[in-house]
């Protein structure tokens, strides 16, 4: 069936990638819907929301307000709540039953603007999506509002575009990823949607470069680019040998004003029984990157999520479909994926956990493990460690 | 580009007007697309020859995402780009939520910055009923709104209703509106009836088109007045409405 999951899971929807991007700023992420869409981002998609305060906000959409087109009440709730509020910016997120009715975001975000004086912009979510669409929205939006146009180039500085906890947890890697990005010459200036703040966002044109380290950071990267003239690369620093290839292009790109995309240049097309590594663009093909020099074999990956074409190889897959996915999982000689993907996995085929809060949410995310600069290998060697969901008939 | 939308009561000869507007346009010259905001998809055919041309929602029904943007458009009269929005089953779905998938996957497409048009003309179905048929209103498609209307009661109360609908839109940047344009039912009092409404918008009268034979004549030949009977005195009458209406954007420059 196509178009069908009878089995697997969804990744986490734009509504949660908006408001996860946005988390740490201090501004007020709306959500425009009935309910749902919240609980479900503060319950499985954040794991900052029990020890961080966040403005996030639910309209309370009613079937009456949606049939009779009431925004006049939604600009009202949403003036006074900011008024109270203070709050730096205000982002007001679709949901699918706005998105059927066709409520403009971007109308209203111009009519909130103009009675609080709060910047306020729409983002174009709709529950259709996953979360590096809305988040990548969420981002550019940001950076559109608060980057200062006039500041200097700083030598040996990059940012760090694309980060959410939905591919990268609070199992400290960010922290460690801006480590390693420190201890070899380059000041970060914003990591922008973990452990940042506006006033850093505001001096993002200074940098040298940028990282690109998931595909929600790509648009942005792109603007920077057009606006700023900084280059991207786009690559995770895991493994030892990939974090000093990944490094070596920041350093080269900063110096030649070139982009760079070291998650798909550094490997080989890969055969159709090549182990496969699922998940994320950047974020698989990084790891896939890692694996292929620490252990010499080329790695196919699997992304089924919104991706560029340029940060893929051609034998790569990007299939959505339940049906295709495990099909590709039969001819693969291991597969590393999150552990909800391990029941359409043959037995017969070697299954390497490896979870993905974006796609199992809290489930697993004790056992995230933080991969920054750090041997990628022994996860084809690791047992399987986690308790997996497995089919009975 | 000059994007212009128009509204109307049913049946009042929006597609009609709409289709000798283009059809005056690409004669002198200019690049134009008419895109059909009805999910009848009748707009365009007196421009290729009363074919039916394959609408943007049955190709979405058809191939999902996976068609190009020369698959939604058909060139007809004098190289007009035709798009018909289409629509759901009938008595089915949602006609407005149809509209607003169907622009949008003009846009994806890059239909605007790929067939680079000097003017673009939507024709939209009856009145503003809800958030799909206001879609042709919003920021980034039409600049301005032309409502026609008769001097029939019914089609006056139609005409206010949507021009109170773009008056409410004013704070958002949408479309303004351009002006009425009487299309003549010759009922008594008829052009003081559409100039005080027209009055109380604080708008005006752009254009008026007699009621004519040679209008109902081109219809079964499936072609425009401009086309079919280029000498008319209802030709005639279309010139000068285009030219009125590329005024009031000349207005707005000036």
């Amino acid at each position: 069936m196509k178009q069908t999951a009878s089995i697997l899971s969804v990744y986490a929807a734009d509504t949660s990638g908006a408001c996860s991007a946005l988390y740490e700023l201090g501004g007020m992420s709306v959500i425009h819907d009935a309910s749902g869409c919240n609980s479900t981002y503060t319950t499985h998609d954040e794991p900052r929301w029990y020890h961080q305060d966040s403005m996030v906000f639910l309209t309370g959409l009613t079937e009456a307000d949606a049939i009779l087109g009431n925004d006049e009440k939604l600009v009202g709730d949403l003036v006074q709540t900011a008024m109270e509020l203070r709050p730096r910016f205000i982002a007001l997120c679709g949901s699918p039953v706005p998105m059927m009715v066709g409520t403009d975001y971007d109308a209203l975000a111009i009519e909130v603007r103009l009675k609080t004086g709060i910047p306020c912009f729409g983002i174009h979510s709709d529950g259709m999506h996953s979360y590096l669409h809305g988040a990548s929205q969420a981002f550019l939006h940001v950076c559109e509002e608060f980057c200062e146009t006039s500041v200097p180039r700083n030598q040996n500085t990059c940012n760090i575009l694309g980060l959410t906890p939905l591919d990268f947890s609070t199992n400290g890697s960010v922290q460690k990823l801006r480590n390693i990005l420190e201890r070899n010459g380059f000041r970060v200036i914003a990591p922008l949607g973990m452990d940042c703040t506006l006033e850093e966002v505001s001096q993002m044109g200074s940098a040298s470069v940028n990282l690109v380290v998931s595909h929600a950071g790509l648009a942005t990267a792109q603007w920077f680019q057009e606006r700023f003239g900084i280059p991207w690369v786009a690559g995770v620093p895991v493994g030892t040998e990939f974090s000093r290839q990944v490094l070596m292009s920041m350093q080269s790109s900063a110096q030649t004003g070139k982009c760079a995309v070291p998650c798909a240049e550094t490997r080989h097309d890969a055969a159709q029984d090549a182990p496969l590594v699922v998940g994320e663009a950047i974020f698989a093909g990084s790891l896939a990157a890692a694996l292929e020099t620490e252990t010499g074999a080329p790695v196919r990956i699997l992304c089924p999520l919104e991706h560029d074409a340029s940060l893929l190889r051609k034998t790569d897959s990007t299939t959505e479909d339940e049906d295709e996915i495990a099909a590709l999982f039969t001819t693969a000689t291991g597969v590393v994926a999150d552990p909800l993907y391990r029941p359409v996995c043959p037995a017969t085929v070697p299954f390497h956990p490896l979870p993905h809060e974006a796609y199992s949410g809290r489930c697993y995310r004790h056992l995230i493990p933080d991969l920054i600069g750090t041997p990628i290998a022994p996860l084809l060697a690791a047992k399987e460690n986690v308790e997996c969901f497995v089919l009975t008939k | 580009m000059l994007k212009m939308a128009f509204y109307g009561k049913g049946g009042i000869g929006k597609s009609t007007t709409v289709s000798n507007l283009a059809a005056v346009f690409a004669e002198q010259g200019l690049r134009v697309m008419q895109i059909g905001c009805d999910p009848k998809a009748d707009s365009t055919v007196n421009l290729h020859g009363g074919t039916r041309i394959q609408t943007v929602l049955d190709l979405v029904r058809d191939k999902n995402d996976n068609f190009s943007l020369d698959e939604m458009m058909h060139i007809g009269y004098r190289g007009i780009a035709c798009v018909e929005a289409g629509g759901p089953v009938p008595g089915l779905g949602c006609a407005g939520r149809g509209i607003i998938a169907a622009l949008e996957k003009l846009q994806k497409k890059g239909a605007y910055e790929s067939y680079r048009p000097d003017i673009v003309l939507y024709d939209v179905l009856g009145d503003v009923v809800c958030g799909g048929f206001s879609m042709p209103m919003h920021k980034g498609y039409a600049d301005k709104v032309f409502i026609l209307t008769s001097g029939e009661n019914m089609s006056i109360h139609a005409a206010a209703n949507i021009a109170m609908a773009v008056d409410h839109f004013r704070a958002r940047g949408y479309a303004t509106l351009g002006g009425f344009i009487l299309n003549r039912r010759d009922v008594p009092n008829e052009d003081a009836k559409v100039e005080e409404l027209a009055d109380d918008f604080h708008s005006r009268i752009i254009g008026r088109i007699p009621r004519s034979r040679v209008i109902q004549e081109a219809e079964p030949l499936y072609q425009t007045v401009i086309q079919a009977f280029p000498e008319s005195d209802a030709a005639a009458c279309y010139r000068t409405l285009a030219k009125s209406i590329l005024a009031t954007f000349q207005e707005e420059t000036c």
